[in-house]
């Protein structure tokens, strides 16, 4: 399954980064769409479908929690599942960020091996739940 | 919280992060400055935490050993970055030491961090923080990081 993916950081250098890691992963990625805040992401969305959106939580103009609560009540950003990628591990933000809708969560650092098996658990998570 | 776990946890979260996303590695770290760490021109990049507790956190790097960790984080030759990727990638690793050092030491309460700065600082200016602070040697050099609280330990 080629993959078309959102990366949401207001870090070009962790744009970077994880589109890197993405093609390390071994996955298909078929398109790999850029956005430095939750609302650069929703714009680009309107004209792009993604299948699953990475997204950052500390971010200027829309943060990741923001992000989230947007795309879970539009009628059809709802389906995409969003993974999150943070430096916090703690257990009450992963707690939130998965009752806001997440459906994984990746921890700084991280290697490509761990990013695919979120990939792959929220994309099932995702059409088992369609 | 007792400085030495402070220590454990910045040893550990620099060693982890520059390992996992710079394929870089650490050969040595102490609690005193390397000879050479003070000698010409650093980045500083620092933070402000919230949470409990609530401080500052700053890294401090010469532009060799930054050009090279960012060759590694980016995937591009040394040749091929410019000085404001390397200031990025400064900030980046800035952000993700503070986040695994407050890991560590505070699992179960959430932490917000402000958006790492670049800081000003003149060449040959001793890195001195006011927190606790590590050197680590690199293959291309060193670089430094604090922690400081604001509630006293």
């Amino acid at each position: 399954m080629k993959l078309s993916v959102m990366i949401v950081d207001d870090s070009p250098a962790m744009r970077s980064f994880v589109r890197r890691v993405l093609d390390m992963s071994g996955l298909e990625i078929e398109r790999c769409l850029q956005a430095s805040n939750g609302q650069e992401a929703l714009d680009l969305m309107n004209g792009a479908w993604v299948d699953v959106v990475l997204t950052d939580i500390n971010m200027p103009v829309m943060d990741g929690e923001e992000l989230l609560q947007r795309m879970s009540v539009h009628s059809i950003f709802r389906a995409i599942p969003v993974v999150v990628i943070s430096t916090d591990r703690t257990e009450c933000r992963i707690q939130k960020m998965l009752s806001l809708g997440a459906k994984g969560y990746v921890t700084k650092p991280f290697t490509p091996e761990i990013l695919r098996e979120q990939l792959e658990q929220s994309l099932g998570v995702a059409h088992a739940t369609d | 919280m007792q400085p030495i776990e402070v220590q454990e946890a910045l040893a550990a979260a620099v060693e982890e992060v520059l390992e996992t996303m710079c394929f870089s590695a650490v050969f040595s770290s102490s609690e005193t400055a390397f000879p050479e760490q003070n000698d010409g021109c650093v980045l500083m990049a620092q933070l402000r935490f919230e949470g409990s507790p609530s401080g500052e956190f700053q890294l401090a790097i010469p532009m060799p050993p930054a050009r090279t960790i960012g060759s590694g984080f980016l995937g591009k030759e040394e040749a091929e970055i410019s000085d404001e990727q390397t200031r990025e990638v400064v900030c980046e690793l800035a952000n993700m030491f503070c986040g695994s050092v407050l890991s560590r030491l505070e699992a179960k309460t959430a932490f917000r961090l402000s958006h790492p700065e670049l800081v000003s600082v003149p060449c040959g200016t001793p890195f001195d923080p006011p927190g606790i602070a590590r050197w680590f040697e690199l293959e291309a050099g060193s670089l430094a990081a604090s922690v400081s609280f604001r509630q006293a330990l």
